[in-house]
């Protein structure tokens, strides 16, 4: 592509993250054998039946039937061709091996001929049937998924033209007031503007983040971070949504430096802020901590709301999966982003509760040494 | 607006039309008169025709790429220049800043940060008397005496750290890159060694900055370098 892309066109890979595509990609039946494989099987289970009853004293007849059982548990496993496959099989061994005389082909009479009629028509009826009941899983497994591919897609609609529209009607709203607004009233509506304006900047970098991921397009530039550095810039942004909420910092100074994509580690931090800020009390602080633990550099995100609801709580990094609760909103997307972006990068994410009862989340990423940095005088 | 013939001239290369309309009222009311171009091809045009005194120049063009436009333009011409870029797109900022771009700004923008980009810029063709003295909050600057002074107490700075402040003073308001503060302290084979610079940073942030957990002066551009900001604005809480 030779453009950036323009705000207009982010609405179309967006959509195209619904996972509207599962179904189509696992059509193919996963568990069914490959036909080279199961004509190899039934050879090589004849083999064993033949090998084995070499050493049986039994009779003949006896064998043709034990090779009877054998030929419709395999129609029961294979395709339609592999099991006339082996009624041929093990009809011509039946024969060969040991009917009178033996170790030779021999003209059979009415009963073998009856015995052996019967393993082709038990061949062709047994995967018939086996066809039969693997389309009919099959076609479960497909309905099951669009199921589910249809709830993600109405969830993600649902959400969307919430998150979307919200922002909007405030734009519209106030732009609409400006010109008629009495002039100690601009500044607010100044402000609202501002404020549905980043909520939708906040949304579409979301939702190219997902897109990205999705498309395997995220190339992470690792660089040299400070902890420090990276906290302070993804508060940057979010001054006015956070401009209530009491963080408190708490990195030490000797805290190495460590190998990351600042971009991507900033809007990590700025989801998780926003997670801790949007599911909290206003009341309620929230903390940054980070250290360094076994050879591993942490950040973590805690705060002092109620924890993450259960249904949520088990894996809140789900796409789409997110707590209506007290109209908190979000598309669902932003924890989702947080562990992408983690393991793009190396690094991981957890969450947990803090001793508290609040939320924790932890990213963590692998500590590398740099080399020297040259020391110079005063 | 009148056509004051001593107003700096903007010219704006941008495809969007509301885009350019919006850059027109902000500009104008900042007291630029506003030329617009709505493809690459028209942009260099109107570079050699008006000679305008500021390019903005959006990197997502339909004809040519903004990038293409950026070199082109730059064979010839050293006019300032600010790109335009969207979210995401850090690696094309990179690149229009090393193709001699002088500053970037990513949409959605706001316009009191672009007025002070582009006064920053023209600071740089005009620049003030070699002034001697610099200062910034509660920190005083003395390049003659080699001093810097915090809240009227001398602060120890070494020798790269000062080189560093001084960088940042002289292009105060203008995104420095990585590799371009790396080569011009430690040398060209120090380009990529981003550690050096983050670890100085800190140093420099921990000895200057009233709080290392929101500076406010020694900005960082996440994945481009840093700014510094000489007048950071007020922000409440």
């Amino acid at each position: 592509m030779r453009r950036e892309p323009k705000d207009g066109t982010l609405a179309a890979p967006a959509e195209d993250a619904g996972a509207a595509s599962i179904p189509r990609r696992e059509e193919e039946p996963p568990r069914e054998l490959s036909s080279p494989r199961e004509y190899l099987g039934v050879l090589v289970v004849i083999a064993v039946v033949t090998i084995v009853g070499r050493f049986a004293p039994l009779s003949y007849a006896a064998f043709g039937h034990i090779y009877l059982f054998t030929v419709i548990a395999l129609s029961l496993r294979v395709g339609r061709r592999p099991a006339l496959f082996a009624a041929v099989v093990s009809a011509l061994t039946w024969d060969f091996v040991f009917v009178p005389p033996q170790l030779s082909f021999s003209v059979p009479d009415f009963d073998d001929v009856l015995l052996l009629g019967t393993y082709f028509v038990v061949a062709i009826i047994g995967s018939q049937l086996t066809a039969r009941m693997r389309a009919e899983q099959r076609e479960e497994r497909r309905r099951a998924l669009l199921a589910e591919s249809e709830r993600l897609h109405r969830t993600l609609l649902d959400s969307v033209s919430h998150e979307l529209r919200t922002p909007l009607s405030v734009l519209n709203g106030a732009a609409e007031r400006l010109s008629s607004a009495p002039p100690e009233r601009m500044g607010a509506l100044g402000d609202e503007i501002c404020t549905a304006t980043r909520r939708l900047d906040h949304l579409v970098a979301n939702l190219l983040g997902q897109t990205r991921l999705e498309a395997g397009a995220l190339r992470p530039q690792l660089d040299w971070c400070d902890a420090r550095d990276l906290v302070a810039s993804a508060r940057r942004p979010l001054e006015e949504a956070l401009s209530a909420r009491t963080i408190r910092v708490a990195i030490p100074d000797e805290l190495p430096l460590f190998r990351a994509d600042a971009v991507l580690m900033e809007q990590v931090l700025a989801n998780l802020l926003l997670n801790a800020a949007r599911h909290t009390p206003p009341a309620a602080a929230v903390r940054i901590s980070a250290g360094l633990v076994d050879d591993r550099i942490f950040i973590a995100v805690e705060d002092d709301g109620p924890g993450l609801p259960p249904g949520i709580a088990e894996d809140p990094f789900r796409k789409f999966h997110s707590s209506r609760q007290g109209g908190a909103g979000g598309l669902g997307l932003g924890l989702s982003i947080v562990r992408g972006f983690m393991l793009a990068q190396g690094g991981e994410v957890t969450a947990g509760k803090s001793p508290g009862g609040g939320a924790v989340f932890t990213v963590y990423l692998p500590h590398t040494l740099h080399t020297r940095v040259p020391e110079d005088e005063l | 607006m009148n056509s004051n013939p001593n107003r700096p001239e903007v010219l704006v290369i941008d495809d969007e039309p509301q885009i350019r309309r919006l850059l027109r009222l902000i500009l104008e009311d900042g007291g630029y008169a506003v030329r617009e171009a709505d493809s690459g091809r028209a942009g260099l045009d109107e570079v050699a025709r008006r000679s305008p005194t500021v390019v903005i120049l959006d990197l997502g063009l339909p004809d040519i790429p903004g990038l293409e436009v950026l070199k082109k333009l730059r064979e010839w011409n050293t006019i300032p220049l600010l790109i335009l870029s969207v979210f995401g797109r850090e690696g094309s900022k990179i690149a229009g800043l090393d193709a001699g771009a002088d500053d970037y700004l990513t949409k959605p923008f706001d316009g009191g940060e672009l007025l002070a980009r582009l006064r920053a810029l023209l600071r740089r063709i005009k620049p003030a008397l070699a002034s001697n003295a610099f200062h910034f909050d509660s920190v005083e600057v003395d390049f003659g005496r080699r001093q810097v002074l915090k809240h009227g107490q001398p602060v120890k700075l070494t020798s790269m750290e000062y080189a560093l402040l001084q960088l940042f003073i002289t292009h105060r308001d203008k995104v420095l890159t990585h590799r371009h503060i790396l080569r011009t302290l430690w040398g060209p084979k120090a380009e990529l060694q981003t550690h050096y610079l983050r670890t100085y940073m800190l140093r420099l942030r921990r000895k200057l900055e009233d709080d290392l957990d929101a500076p406010k002066y020694f900005q960082t551009e996440s994945g481009i370098g840093y700014r510094f900001v000489s007048e950071p604005k007020a922000v409440a809480g």
